[in-house]
């Protein structure tokens, strides 16, 4: 498995050049967290293996990715919201726990059924999260049924998804695969892992008795609109194949601050997926073995997935009704002039004329 | 190298082509993929072999029938340097006609057929990044490369495109505009619903308006756009598309700060402007005052034409509508008055001015400018500008401003006050009241006239500093004889052998072989084309130029030399072009001899 030291992951000349752009973009942004804070937290509703759970969502501050410190990938704006210095406390990032708990109390009537905590990096990275804070937080909501956590592939290890399994928790590590092509991942994404890793965690987190979630990114920089529905159906088809990889969370790239994409949007250079490139490929996979959700972040908006601005609402709720039931009859129910539009950028766009339409 | 496109005529960076595909293809050209099925007029030749941020295309066979567009990593506007330098493609050279997509700072020495310049849609409504990213790809290419400006062109836009240089468009903007109940014109994009009537009667706008939906709006769109480019077209082989920019330039603010920023970028378009031209100049609006052809004749006038007549009065005069000036009533009225006692310059907006020498040298002749009798602040302070840098390097005894108040006066006010120079003002009313003419010749009483042949020599010698530059008339026709009545004359050696003829459509001179050796032995640099070891007959092609000066301009004189022959003729390419070119007419020969 391939490790996130800088020897290896600044090797092709493409990626120093991604990097070498990403920590200039980042480097503009001065902001800083109290680390005692959560990056966000809310309450939602997420369809599982085992069914449909009230969760908890946890954005948990620890200091950042430390792939994004190294440049990072082109549409990641999150190491934005890291703390100063790199890393975060043991009692800090209990702090943030409790900060959660308190919310969750606050808003909801029962406890959650379901945790997930992300961390914009990884929550199984010992130098982000230390194994007594990871012990913890398992053993802080081993009475719930279910916890997802965020992890690159690197760090899929039996002991430390133990902790979760050993909690009694039916557990998943959410791995941002992004795509399954290799080549989209790194030429575009700037993501430094291949799909065999994302394969070989799979396989770890099976043995260890959990499972994986698999984020997929739609439409990175540098891909037409065709190309981006082609490259995400190819995936979730992939990731379906792949034993103990039983959710697919395909989700469209919005215009991050402080990163790559934010840089072309800027000068004109990309546009945000349509919402009817999300329909389409949840329309088109939903056969397949797996689970499909999406979750398009500010949709609508001319820095998230849009369509033309009268259907985005129409198109976003048949989304999130697929989300819950997995039924592809939901998007025969909308229809707007702007299709007809999508249509000729689906035929009609190449990758030297970006983008055709806003 | 190209064999699969030409370029047949040029206005400025503008050029009327060929593709040579299976089917031939005129240029500027409306193109589409090979499989599009677009309704109304496009060529269907392009065929993308794919972009490699995917996957790695297969490397396509290619046909002469289309345009293969190689593998290619399309860079986005907004990408950064570095990314652009790490994914740069590399392109083969291959056997079919090929497209190479290139960006500003990828762009190079392609060996391709059509350059594809990626980004576009970034670039296109904004003039300075527009014109920063294509004039910095247009040097960069071969200049016989035809440039592909993918997925931005409209009938609004599409002229300025050309005039800039872009030799092929797509319908691919046109057509998601119509989806999107956008109805293009040449002025607008209307909200087709805001549309009580069409304002077109294309094939796609013929039936009744309520039946007229989003689908005849993309075929509407698209013929509009190609009738446009037709429109254009005719331009270019005109020679007056500036004229017609000027104009449509007007419908979109961005469009004008593109021809704007294109005239404060001189070189860009000096590098590609005609010495001469054959068409009318109308002088129409501002910005006429900022093209190449106003911008360099004031620069000649000023700094390489000698005035030679400075040891007699200067009579500063109105400009005629009528051209040359000296056909026209009230400069025969001027002239009744003078009777060659003074020399006679010109004034007018927009050249600046004209000294008698040069009145019939390109653009003095052709241009037509809008007369209301106000002239603008800009126009004055143009006008005197070069008034004054005129007068800087003169040195007459006396200057008499022979001027009506309006505007004139004001000029040669302002110039006199600040060179400290006494003017004599000498019309009443109007110049060629006979009170006028009185004081205008009672002036210059006492002043003998110069003799005949003195005009016509130093007319040869003026025109010879316009073209050749500072002091080539003297260097080059110090001792010559004339023939010919003017506006037709011609200059012979001590021998009588010609050297050189003044072209009376273009008032410039034609050279002949005995003229060009003068000008290969002179101190004068020589424009010259270095050429393979051949005889050329009627012309010299591109591929079998050796070196050509970097500073020759379509329509000069140059020297044709090589091993084989030694001749003159008149440019058809600028000299960069010649160097980079693999096809086309470079020179049309006038004398050629064999060595």
């Amino acid at each position: 498995m391939s490790k996130p030291s800088p020897d290896v992951y600044e090797q092709g000349k493409g990626m120093d050049a991604h990097n070498a752009v990403m920590r200039e973009v980042r480097s503009r942004n001065d902001s800083t967290y109290d680390p005692r804070e959560p990056t966000r937290v809310w309450l939602d509703e997420d369809n599982t293996p085992d069914g449909v759970y009230q969760s908890l969502t946890i954005i948990l501050n620890t200091g950042g990715c430390r792939w994004a410190r190294a440049g990072g990938c082109t549409m990641c704006g999150y190491v934005a919201e890291s703390v100063e210095g790199g890393s975060v406390a043991h009692e800090d990032l209990m702090a943030q726990i409790d900060h959660c708990l308190t919310h969750e109390d606050e808003n909801a009537e029962d406890p959650s059924g379901l945790i997930k905590i992300y961390t914009s990096g990884s929550f199984l990275d010992e130098r982000e999260v230390p194994a007594r804070t990871r012990e913890a937080i398992a053993d802080t909501f081993a009475d719930r049924d279910r916890i997802v956590v965020e992890s690159l592939p690197d760090f899929v290890e039996d002991e430390r998804v133990g902790d979760f399994v050993e909690a009694g928790l039916e557990t998943d590590v959410a791995v941002g695969l992004e795509t399954a092509t290799d080549r989209v991942r790194h030429d575009c994404v700037n993501k430094y892992f291949d799909f065999a890793d994302f394969e070989d965690a799979c396989e770890a987190a099976r043995e260890a008795g959990a499972g994986i979630k698999a984020y997929l990114l739609m439409k990175p920089p540098f891909l037409t609109e065709a190309e981006a529905v082609e490259d995400m159906k190819s995936s979730v088809r992939r990731c379906a194949a792949v034993d103990g990889c039983h959710t697919v969370s395909m989700n469209p790239c919005n215009v991050q601050r402080y990163t790559m994409v934010e840089e072309l949007y800027h000068d004109g250079g990309y546009r945000p997926p349509w919402l009817w490139s999300v329909a389409e490929v949840l329309e088109e996979t939903a056969d397949e073995d797996v689970i499909v959700v999406s979750d398009p972040v500010g949709h609508g908006s001319d820095r998230g997935p849009h369509n033309c601005g009268e259907c985005d609402d129409r198109v976003q709720r048949a989304i999130k009704d697929f989300d819950l039931r997995q039924d592809p009859s939901v998007f025969e129910q909308v229809s707007c002039e702007c299709e007809a539009t999508y249509e000729a950028v689906l035929e009609r766009e190449h990758s030297y004329a970006l983008p055709l339409a806003r | 190298m190209t064999d699969y496109f030409e370029v047949h005529e040029r206005d400025g960076a503008a050029r009327v082509g060929e593709l040579r595909l299976a089917e031939s293809v005129a240029t500027p050209a409306l193109v589409d993929d090979v499989d599009a099925d677009t309704a109304g007029a496009v060529h269907t030749i392009l065929d993308d072999a794919g972009s490699r941020w995917p996957a790695e295309p297969d490397i396509p066979e290619g046909d002469d029938g289309a345009v293969t567009i190689l593998p290619h990593r399309g860079l986005p506007a907004g990408t950064p340097d570095e990314v652009a330098e790490a994914f740069a493609d590399d392109y083969p050279d291959v056997a079919f006609p090929s497209g190479a997509v290139v960006s500003p700072t990828s762009a190079g020495d392609h060996p391709a057929d059509i350059s594809v310049l990626s980004g576009a849609p970034g670039y296109v409504g904004y003039g300075s990044a527009f014109v920063d990213a294509l004039t910095t790809v247009k040097d960069a290419v071969p200049a016989d490369t035809a440039l592909y400006l993918p997925g931005v062109a409209t009938p609004r836009n599409v002229a300025t495109l050309v005039y800039a240089g872009v030799d092929l468009v797509d319908p691919h903007r046109a057509v998601v505009r119509g989806t999107e109940g956008r109805y293009l014109t040449t002025d607008e994009a209307y909200f087709l619903e805001d549309l009580g009537e069409l304002p077109c009667v294309c094939p796609a706008c013929q039936g009744p308006r309520d039946a007229f939906d989003r689908s005849d709006c993309v075929e509407h769109n698209v013929y509009a756009l190609a009738a446009e480019l037709a429109r254009v077209r005719r331009r270019i082989r005109d020679g007056r598309l500036r004229d017609y920019i000027e104009g449509q330039a007007r419908q979109d603010n961005w469009l004008t700060a593109a021809v704007r920023i294109m005239d404060q970028r001189y070189g860009y378009v000096e590098q590609r402007a005609p010495l001469i031209r054959r068409a009318e100049l109308a002088a129409a609006t501002e910005d006429a005052i900022r093209r190449v052809e106003i911008q360099r004749f004031a620069q000649r006038v000023t700094e390489r034409y000698v005035p030679r007549f400075d040891d007699r009065p200067l009579v500063l005069v109105p400009c005629s509508a009528r051209k040359p000036y000296s056909d026209s009533q009230s400069h025969k009225q001027y002239h009744d008055a003078i009777q060659w006692r003074a020399h006679v310059v010109s004034m007018t907006s927009p050249i600046g001015v004209v000294p008698q020498e040069l009145e019939l040298t390109y653009p003095a002749q052709h241009y037509d400018s809008v007369v209301t009798g106000e002239w603008s602040a800009n126009e004055i302070e143009f006008v005197a500008r070069v008034l004054e840098r005129y007068l800087e390097g003169a040195d007459y005894p006396e200057i008499v401003a022979h001027v009506p108040g309006e505007g004139y006066r004001e000029i040669c006010e302002r110039v006199a006050d600040s060179l400290g120079r006494e003017f004599t003002y000498t019309v009443r009313d109007h110049p060629t009241t006979a009170d006028s003419l009185g004081n205008l010749a009672a002036e210059l009483k006492g002043w003998d006239t110069y003799r005949k042949s003195a005009r016509e020599h130093r007319t040869i010698r003026a025109v010879a500093d316009y073209q050749f530059g500072a002091g080539a008339g003297d260097e080059l026709f110090g001792d010559i004889g004339t023939q010919g009545r003017y506006p037709q004359l011609r200059a012979d050696d001590a021998d009588g052998e010609q050297l050189a003829a003044l072209a009376q459509q273009y008032g410039v001179l034609s050279l002949t072989t005995a003229g060009a050796r003068r000008w290969v032995d002179s101190d004068v640099p020589t424009k010259t084309v270095e050429i393979e070891p051949f005889i050329p007959h009627g012309s010299v092609l591109a591929p079998g130029i050796v070196e050509a000066s970097d500073d020759i301009r379509v329509g000069d004189e140059v020297v044709v030399t090589g091993e084989a022959a030694f001749g003159v003729g008149r440019a058809q390419m600028h000299g960069a072009e010649m160097n980079s070119s693999t096809r086309g007419i470079a020179v049309q020969m006038r004398h050629t001899e064999e060595l």
